[in-house]
């Protein structure tokens, strides 16, 4: 667990307890009121927006509601989901991140099982190469990639997509669970293997179940970055399956920027990764610590 | 998101492993083999595909692209410009702009009680997407005051509405503003966790020596932070160069060509306007930008090893 | 690394495989086919553009009538944003549509040149009794425009009109302002409505074509229509005095006096708010430069209060220094990327006067082929209709016969916003124009 968990060193008087009785705290306090002013506004003017009818969002900004100016409407959601395909835009991006969040967890969690605890030639070679793999950009793969989708005939299909979103996770899945892995007990996987257990048996009976919070931190990011991508949706997403992101863009489209749909839209494509991240912040924070700082 | 900057864990020693009493090697390749063909079919071979597609015509599309290209790059004026130089502006402003901002908020949230709550609200951003995100910020950069934030903020102070996104002046900063919001939570939540790891009797003993707040936040803080600062700078920087979606929501690398980043202009050379061979070379200029980052951690990884 | 280049290639070769199965399109032309009347009956064919709103619905009643004429069906996908890279990427990754709309014959050229389009020849079409299905003064433009190194490979099938200024009439003459005929009036009108007190034009920038339909407008009439041909062809000269003068033109009117909001919020602007800006509930200026649809969308999505004649109507792009009835207008080419049964029967239909009366029916658009008449458009397109029948010569937007890549609409933005700059602008577009047609032609 320690590679998951903050590097929380400090003795029982920390650091903030000191700073406590040292310092006068008013200034603190509002540098950190407009803190909280400055990173809840925006999102709040959008929710707000969102719910606000049509002529007023031109008329007016949203902050008049506060001076009393309150007429709310849920026609700009009926009209998104309605008329703008965001409902299916909604199934299209499940469709897509499901399957791309669960195969590179199991592919990357194998790979990471391998080159943690099991010895074969080329393995460090290998690792570096994965290593280096990390900061491919996506924009050296699309022609390529076009391509070959293309020569196999499978364009229009969700099936490419799947597999690039898996592939371009892997180096940073296999790097953050290898990490993971090779911190678990080594005397409890040698004696598996002296009972005679297979590496199949290890990697299912004890890496797995010991590995929870790593795999969970791998797959909300993995969730999440695939839920909120547009890039790689624009180019691999088949036409009748674009998620939410594409939808949304259209909106910005060349005849009309419809800020009342896009308000809601936008609102709508947050709603998932909000609720996931307010569910499981611990392990997001967690993973976004194993993968940055050791 | 934090897709790459990352401190290895060492590998185990030769005399550490486990020994192989298990049977062959080949199970273990089992293991590895479905990850290394993903790799292999769509990261490695697209790469070389792109790097091989670039000099079609020898390095005519390198010399276009740094000599005939002003919407990439532009040396012919102070301060240059182009979608290159757009990104080393955001390397700077935004790479700086989150790590004091982070810095400086993972500090004062370390004083109060409500940390968690201030983290969490400036670590929001990093859970929606940059699509989301710039909407957002298109509603505060409205030019109209009566229904732009800003421009109705700023004329509480008299000051005139300004085009924001519309301006070549401003536009680079509005987006660069845009962009540390967004990514400030991430830079908090790493640098606070570091923080944490700070022994308090230094800090004590800088203060009995009368040192005031300021100077412990510049002589001690950020030297003794030095490794994570480096860390979510690097991190940073890789989401710089792969910037992509804020522009296109936002501006769409406009007005004129004044805030297209080196991602954006692969996207429009090679996708949108079909100059394939081009938009390659744009693209191998990505990973070029990226390949110190990419030996660093290489060597890193293996500095770590010998360590041991 | 060593392994992945011996992994690579059989790894290719394993997922072709297994995932052949999961192709859903057939996608080789020339499979069946050919321009047999009926023999297509019952199959369905897969149409694509980037109409949305009433311009799609429009187009749906050419596709009802013609699965009514012919039993073959018609299925329409819109891509409104991003269409270009969409329908580009659907081709690369082996999925293309039947028959697509192609937005500007650059990229017409740059599907000629991958090969990637079916000729019109090869569909079994006879080029030139298509020709002579146009209205006499578009004739040279109907198929001519679509055809790439003398191959023709698509059609042109609707256009608008690119020189229609729109404004409220009832506030025109509430406040005593007259319709301009020629520039000099246009600009003294201007001037007139800025002196009154309101602002005279709203201008949405951040879509850079409208910036090149002002420039083209004024450069078809001031420069006239053998240095336009010339000019947005391979041989075009923009560091020619003509198209500095065409931009101190533009910039007569298209500056920080007369534009709502200023260049700087002009170019933060969209095509469609800046509609708004004129027809809105809460209008901010007075007049708005573009294309005949204009008057279809500010009923349609802007304001739906708007009277056509009384609220919102256009008067004509004024000629300069005497240039009579020259107009530009903008058209869109369809063209065929598979020869699947029906395609053939489909483009046919397409450059038919049915085809033309089923469309002009939904108000959207004008059609070029002989046959549509003024009474077959709905009142409030009619004289958008009379108009581009009636001009003494008309031509195609320009910057839509420009390769891809370089855009002319950024360079005006440039040049609106920091007029000092028009020349180091002009001549790094000609560079970047250059290797742009040396690529396309090369």
């Amino acid at each position: 667990m320690t590679a998951l968990e903050a590097p929380v060193l400090a003795p029982p008087r920390t650091f903030s307890e000191r700073v406590m009785r040292v310092v006068n705290k008013a200034p603190v306090h509002i540098a950190l009121a407009l803190v909280a002013l400055v990173w809840l506004l925006p999102t709040v003017g959008l929710l707000i927006t969102s719910v606000r009818p049509r002529s007023e969002i031109q008329a007016s900004g949203w902050w008049t509601v506060f001076g009393g100016n309150i007429d709310f409407t849920i026609a700009n959601y009926q009209a998104v989901l309605d008329q703008q395909n965001m409902l299916s835009a909604f199934i299209n991006s499940v469709s897509i991140v499901v399957p791309s969040t669960i195969l590179p967890l199991l592919i990357a969690s194998m790979a990471a099982y391998g080159f943690a605890w099991v010895k074969f030639p080329f393995r460090e070679t290998l690792f570096l190469g994965v290593i280096a793999m990390l900061l491919i950009p996506a924009q050296m793969t699309f022609i390529p990639l076009s391509q070959l989708i293309r020569e196999t005939g499978t364009g229009g299909s969700f099936l490419p997509i799947w597999l690039i979103h898996t592939a371009f996770a892997l180096p940073f899945g296999i790097f953050l669970l290898r990490n993971f892995f090779i911190t678990l007990p080594k005397d409890l996987i040698e004696a598996a293997r002296i009972d005679g257990a297979g590496n199949v048996d290890i990697f299912r009976r004890i890496v797995i179940p010991l590995s929870v919070p790593a795999l969970a931190s791998y797959a909300i990011f993995q969730f999440l970055w695939t839920w909120n991508d547009l890039l790689m949706a624009l180019v691999f997403a088949p036409r009748d399956g674009q998620p939410m992101t594409v939808q949304i863009t259209k909106l910005l489209g060349t005849y009309a920027s419809e800020w009342y749909l896009l308000a809601a839209a936008s609102f709508l494509v947050m709603v998932v990764p909000l609720i996931v991240f307010f569910s499981l912040q611990r392990f997001f924070v967690q993973g976004l610590l194993a993968g940055s700082v050791k | 998101m934090s897709d790459a900057s990352v401190a290895a864990k060492p590998l185990e020693r030769g005399s550490g492993m486990p020994k192989m009493t298990d049977g062959v090697s080949w199970t273990a390749s089992l293991f590895v083999a479905p990850a290394v063909i993903l790799l292999g079919i769509f990261l490695l071979y697209p790469t070389i595909s792109t790097i091989i597609l670039s000099f079609e015509n020898g390095l005519d599309n390198y010399i276009r692209l740094f000599t005939r290209d002003p919407n990439f790059f532009d040396v012919r004026s102070f301060p240059p410009t182009g979608a290159f130089w757009n990104n080393v502006l955001w390397v700077i402003f935004y790479t700086g702009g989150c790590v004091f901002f982070g810095l400086l908020i993972a500090v004062m949230a370390a004083r109060v009680r409500y940390e968690a709550f201030i983290k969490a609200i400036v670590f929001l951003p990093q859970a929606i997407a940059a699509t989301a995100l710039g909407v957002i910020w298109r509603f505060v950069y409205f030019q109209q005051p009566k229904t732009g934030l800003l421009n109705a903020g700023l004329g509480v102070f008299n000051i005139d509405p300004i085009a924001w996104l519309g301006s070549a002046t401003w536009v680079n900063t509005s987006l660069i503003v845009a962009g540390i919001w967004g990514s400030v939570g991430f830079a908090t939540v790493i640098l606070s966790a570091a923080l944490k790891g700070i022994s308090t009797e230094i800090l004590e003993a800088a203060r009995v020596d009368g040192a005031r707040e300021s100077q412990i936040f510049w002589r001690i803080l950020v030297p003794m932070l030095s490794l994570p600062i480096s860390v979510v700078a690097v991190t940073l920087i890789i989401n710089v160069v792969k910037l992509f979606d804020l522009i296109f929501v936002m501006t769409k690398g406009g007005p004129g060509s004044s805030s297209r980043t080196i991602a954006f202009t692969m996207y429009q050379e090679a996708l949108a306007s079909r100059n394939f061979d081009y938009g390659a070379a744009v693209a191998v200029v990505m990973l070029v930008v990226l390949l110190p980052v990419m030996i660093y951690n290489v060597r890193r990884f293996r500095a770590e090893k010998v360590v041991q | 690394m060593t392994r992945f280049r011996m992994v690579a290639p059989i790894a290719v070769l394993a997922l072709m495989l297994t995932a052949c199965p999961a192709s859903t399109t057939s996608n080789s032309p020339g499979a069946s086919g050919g321009a047999g009347s009926s023999g297509a009956s019952g199959a369905t064919i897969e149409v694509t553009s980037l109409w949305g709103g009433a311009e799609a619905e429009a187009f749906q009643a050419v596709l009802d009538a013609f699965t009514a004429d012919t039993g073959i069906n018609v299925t329409y996908t819109s891509q409104r944003d991003e269409y270009s890279t969409v329908l580009s990427n659907r081709i690369e990754q082996g999925d293309p549509p039947d028959v697509a709309i192609i937005p500007g014959i650059g990229f017409l050229r740059s599907f000629a040149k991958d090969d990637l389009l079916i000729p019109l020849a090869d569909l079994g079409l006879d080029t030139s009794a298509l020709a002579d299905a146009y209205a006499p003064n578009l004739s040279d433009m109907g198929v001519s425009v679509g055809t790439v190194n003398d191959v023709p490979l698509a059609i042109m099938v609707k256009l608008n009109s690119k020189s229609t200024i729109w404004y409220d009439p009832s506030r025109f003459s509430e406040n005593g302002w007259e319709t301009p005929s020629d520039w000099d009036g246009l600009v003294a009108l201007t001037d007139q409505i800025k002196s009154d007190g309101a602002t005279p034009w709203a201008l949405g920038a951040s879509d850079s074509w409208t910036l090149t339909d002002w420039f083209e407008s004024i450069y078809l009439r001031q420069a006239g229509e053998e240095a336009y041909d010339t000019l947005f062809s391979a041989d075009g000269d923009w560091t020619d005095q003509s198209v500095k003068d065409a931009i101190a033109t533009m910039t007569e009117i298209l500056n920080d006096d007369n534009v709502a909001g200023g260049i700087d919020g002009a170019l933060a602007t969209a095509f469609v708010d800046g509609i708004g800006l004129v027809f809105s509930t809460d209008p901010t200026a007075e007049m708005y430069y573009e294309g005949g649809f204009v008057g279809g969308i500010a009923t349609g999505d802007v304001n739906d209060a708007l009277v056509s004649g009384e609220t919102i109507d256009f008067f004509d792009f004024p000629e300069i220094d005497g240039s009579g009835s020259k107009i530009t207008v903008g058209g869109d080419v369809m063209a065929a990327f598979t020869n699947e049964p029906g395609v053939a029967e489909f483009m046919q239909y397409l450059a038919s006067a049915d085809a033309g009366k089923a469309w002009v029916a939904g108000g959207t658009i004008i059609s070029p082929m002989a046959g549509v008449e003024s009474g077959d458009y709905p009142e409030a397109v009619q004289k958008e209709a009379t108009q581009i029948v009636e001009s003494d010569l008309a031509r195609f937007d320009g910057s839509d016969l420009l390769p891809g890549g370089p855009d002319l609409g950024t360079v005006l933005q440039t040049a609106i916003q920091d007029p000092g700059a028009v020349d180091g602008a002009l001549s790094d577009f000609q560079t970047q124009v250059d290797d742009a047609w040396a690529e396309l032609n090369g």
